[in-house]
């Protein structure tokens, strides 16, 4: 989403080529510093000289202030004593390395897909891989000894839930999206009824019914724990967004398209399959990251119903009269975390989108 | 063939919806019974008999549980209408902002919007509960006079008196939509054709007023859309409340469905009043983008 | 003669270190209509944008109607310019939300501070001229390209410039609607307005200009009067262009 942003943003300042007041020639030609362009940039009026000076006044007031917590008033302990529970919960000591290791390999799978050639054509696989693997090291079974997911938690549960509710909610909300423009009736009408209703309610709502309901519509025997309840209610819930968007990205794709396809005698399978579906999905890219990225921070709402994800743990540390009012240092420590996964995901997302364009360049 | 390929489709798959639909009802109203729970509106007659921080309506715990839920909505609308207005200038002023010609603005309005977004909103409005109101003094701050003052145990601003959660909700509500909306600002912005500049540009028209006169009505059509579903997000949003103590309809859902276990009752309740609301704001928005199209396009 | 505009040395790139325009040195005096003329990407849109302030440049001197343009141009500056000098774009570039009188008034009413009956009466007066003042209540998509071009000269010459800029005033008509903006053009350049005009119709050039002035690669090639030029162009580049032109 940086990214994104930053190129956005390089649009804008296209626009202010037309403006008296932009620097947009050479760089290897212009030193920044020129005094001629700070005053293009920053002093073109009166107006803009007081609200320059007021603005500088203002942020370095500000960034004085905030160096000056973080580095000599904050009291960090809350941080650095309980680092393991930020990291992986509750999970007891001699078995942390599990949740651990797992973490650590998608730091290396998300540095060797940003930043090498690696496995390139296996890429897609080894990241689907990954969700299974976590479950398994989590939960143990097979060789591992197994634990209970209600020891679960910290940035461990945090990619846990975004990442199987994300893989859940993926393909159903692509079946949605085809489903709501099925030739029969019924099918059509159950799809749009459920992205409208889905859609129309706040999450938290979802969460909270989801853990409530869930059992419900399960026969007796069956029991289910709190984190796939969870992940079930985030995939039901961001599957009738993922289908929505990926309905625009359809809608996007020239009727010609389609009448190609046909014309060249591919069955309405393939044509979904191989055309419509491909296109439909570049083009929904930068949305379809935006909801990967609202999903992983929504993940915090599970704070409110009882996990100890990221924000649950600070929840019950913050409780802990050790660490009684250190609301400040925990936010931004946790605003801190966020932000890194959330920056690795745009990246990431970047690179499928370049991926992608190359791709439809070569064809 | 006798029958036709999509006509046996569509049997096999009513069919199989029909099925799974009936196994799911199944599965319910056994699970119903055997927790004596039956489908049930009774409940909503009796007391409640929980206190409520504050509340828009009269109230106390005498009032029957339906009446508390709708104080719970009149809760939700006042902060969501408040919302909807504060975040729209803010998105406004920080959407057009990328388009000042002071640089530092530029940048600081873009910022804005990158660091609230990386931040998930449910973080924010804690920061804005314990941090920024909780920390405060016990004595009231007075700003500008006495039109305004703060202190930990609410702001009072011309003597009307806000509670502390009813200021953090709101507040975390309007910065974090407000970046949404000058997302959408800008976007509607960067659709109106550089020409369009360049053409009251080069008749001395200056950017401020070609902004307000040129840019944004033809923005508008643009930008509606992308502002109905903010608003949207901003009233489901809303719902966070509970995470600072403010008594919304999803708290008061919660708190009653706690105490009755009547689960099933609260959800089909509070679906109808969020299908409601959507539909108000989604037709509310609607009547307004034909009101501003007729008027910005008059042909 | 007074000079109108003074460019030396005008240069100016893009990124990745092409160079729209490259050590331009032009003059253009009042009552004179000067054409440029050359391939697409030689630089001309961008020298004539130069001169009301919509291009900035990186080095050299501008002097427009008396006021300084140069690498630093302050915000007054570019007002000031663009006060006494009209443009003409290609795609007209009326205002869609705004009726035609609108457009033509707008500049009026906001920049000059002239009062609302007295800006109308005017610009009912400029439209009666160029023979669309029954369009005065239409809006823009509602007229032909060729009338919402005239529209855009009286909503440029609303403001009594001293200068007009044509920035490829006819490249988006349909050929049959060229002819009534190039006469509206002529007329102009008949009243003694000064005038500077991208175009490709070889036809008006010869017709009404004073000095055609081809450029290639951000560099003036050859200036000279327009009868000379279409008949014996000095340089190799300018004759392996008109030759294009005419095919």
């Amino acid at each position: 989403m940086n990214l994104l942003k930053k190129n956005n943003s390089q649009k804008d300042i296209n626009l202010k080529h037309l403006t008296t007041s932009s620097t947009n020639s050479l760089p290897q030609k212009i030193n920044p510093f020129n005094i001629r362009i700070l005053t293009r940039d920053f002093f073109s009026n009166p107006l803009d000289t007081t609200l320059t000076v007021a603005l500088i006044f203002i942020s370095i007031l500000g960034s004085v202030n905030i160096l000056e917590w973080l580095i000599y008033k904050a009291n960090w302990n809350i941080v650095t004593k309980n680092i393991n529970l930020f990291i992986v919960g509750s999970y007891p000591k001699e078995y942390s390395w599990r949740p651990i290791s797992w973490l650590l390999i998608i730091l290396i799978i998300s540095i060797t897909t940003l930043y090498t050639n690696l496995f390139k054509s296996r890429r897609y696989l080894i990241w689907i891989i990954i969700i299974p693997l976590g479950i398994y090291l989590h939960s143990g079974g097979l060789g591992l000894k197994p634990l209970p997911t209600d020891i679960w938690g910290g940035l461990s549960l945090t990619l846990i839930l975004t990442l199987s509710s994300g893989a859940i909610a993926f393909p159903l909300g692509i079946l949605l999206a085809l489903g709501k423009q099925s030739e029969i009736t019924l099918v059509r009408f159950v799809c749009k009824i459920y992205i409208e209703v889905i859609r129309s309610l706040p999450l938290i709502a979802v969460l909270f019914f989801g853990q409530l309901l869930i059992p419900l519509f399960l026969p007796m025997e069956v029991e289910i724990n709190r984190v796939s309840r969870a992940v079930l209610a985030f995939a039901i819930f961001a599957a009738s967004y993922i289908a929505e968007d990926i309905r625009g990205g359809l809608q996007a794709i020239p009727k010609t398209q389609c009448e190609a396809a046909e014309a060249l005698g591919l069955s309405k399978r393939q044509i979904f399959f191989q055309i419509l579906l491909p296109q439909s999905i570049r083009t929904a890219l930068p949305s379809l990251t935006n909801q990967a990225i609202g999903l992983l921070q929504n993940t915090s709402l599970m704070a409110i119903l009882g996990l100890v994800e990221l924000l649950g743990i600070s929840r019950s540390l913050l409780a802990n009269p050790e660490f009684i009012g250190l609301y400040l240092e925990t936010y931004v420590w946790l605003a801190f975390i966020y932000w890194i996964i959330c920056s690795i995901m745009s990246l990431l997302a970047k690179k499928l989108e370049n991926e992608l364009r190359i791709n439809q360049a070569k064809e | 063939m006798f029958f036709s390929k999509k006509l046996i489709l569509q049997f096999f798959s009513t069919i199989f919806i029909t099925l799974v639909f009936f196994i799911l009802l199944n599965n319910l109203i056994i699970n119903l019974f055997r927790t004596d729970m039956m489908f049930d509106l009774g409940w909503l007659n009796q007391p409640s008999g929980f206190a409520l921080s504050e509340n828009s309506l009269p109230y106390n715990p005498t009032n029957s549980y339906l009446w508390t839920l709708l104080v719970g909505l009149s809760n939700s609308l006042k902060v969501i209408f408040f919302g909807l207005i504060l975040s729209t200038i803010i998105g406004v002023i920080a959407g057009a902002s990328r388009f000042s010609s002071n640089k530092l603005i530029r940048i600081l309005s873009s910022y804005y919007v990158i660091v609230i977004r990386q931040i998930p909103l449910l973080l924010q409005l804690l920061f804005w509960y314990f941090v920024a109101f909780l920390n405060l003094s016990n004595t009231p701050l007075s700003i500008l006079g006495n039109i305004l003052t703060i202190s930990n145990q609410g702001v009072r601003l011309l003597g009307i008196d806000i509670s502390v959660e009813f200021s953090a909700l709101l507040i975390g509500l309007t910065i974090f939509t407000g970046a949404s909306i000058a997302e959408v600002v800008r976007g509607g912005i960067n659709s109106v054709s550089i020409g369009q500049w360049e053409a009251f540009r080069s008749l001395g028209i200056k950017d401020s007023l070609g902004m307000k006169r040129i840019v944004i009505p033809q923005a508008l059509p643009a930008i509606l859309p992308g502002l109905t579903s903010q608003y949207l997000n901003l009233a489901k949003n809303s719902t966070l409340a509970i995470a600072v103590g403010y008594p919304d309809i999803y708290a008061i859902s919660d708190t009653t469905i706690t105490q009755t276990g009547r689960a099933i009752e609260g959800f089909t309740i509070l679906l109808i009043i969020f299908l409601i609301l959507n539909l108000i704001i989604s037709f509310a928005m609607e009547v307004l983008n034909k009101i501003i199209l007729s008027k910005v396009y008059k042909y | 003669m007074e000079t109108i505009i003074t460019a030396s040395k005008l240069s100016k790139s893009y990124s990745l270190g092409v160079k729209a325009l490259n050590e331009v040195d032009l003059s253009v005096f009042s009552g004179e209509v000067v054409v440029l003329m050359g391939p697409s990407g030689s630089g001309k849109s961008t020298l004539i944008r130069t001169f009301n302030g919509l291009e900035n440049i990186d080095t050299g001197e501008l002097e427009v109607l008396g006021v300084r343009l140069g690498s630093f141009a302050t915000e007054k500056n570019i007002l000031r310019v663009r006060k006494k000098v009209g443009m003409v774009f290609q795609q007209f570039n009326l205002f869609p939300h705004l009726s035609i009188l609108e457009n033509v008034t707008l500049a009026q009413i906001k920049v000059q501070k002239v009062n609302k009956e007295k800006a109308e009466a005017k610009a009912m007066n400029l439209l009666k001229k160029m023979g669309i003042v029954e369009q005065a209540n239409k809006y823009p998509n509602q007229l032909s390209g060729g009338q919402q071009q005239r529209v855009a000269i009286v909503r440029a010459l609303a403001l009594e410039p001293t200068l007009m800029l044509f920035d490829e005033p006819t490249s988006a008509l349909d050929p049959e609607r060229i002819k009534e903006v190039l006469d509206a053009m002529r007329d102009l350049a008949k009243q003694g307005m000064t005038m500077v005009v991208v175009t490709h119709e070889i036809g008006f050039a010869r017709e009404v200009a004073d000095r055609v002035v081809f450029m290639d690669k951000g560099k003036i090639i050859e200036e000279s009067d327009p009868k000379s030029f279409f008949t014996a162009a000095k340089e190799e580049r300018s004759r392996k262009f008109l030759n294009q032109m005419m095919q």
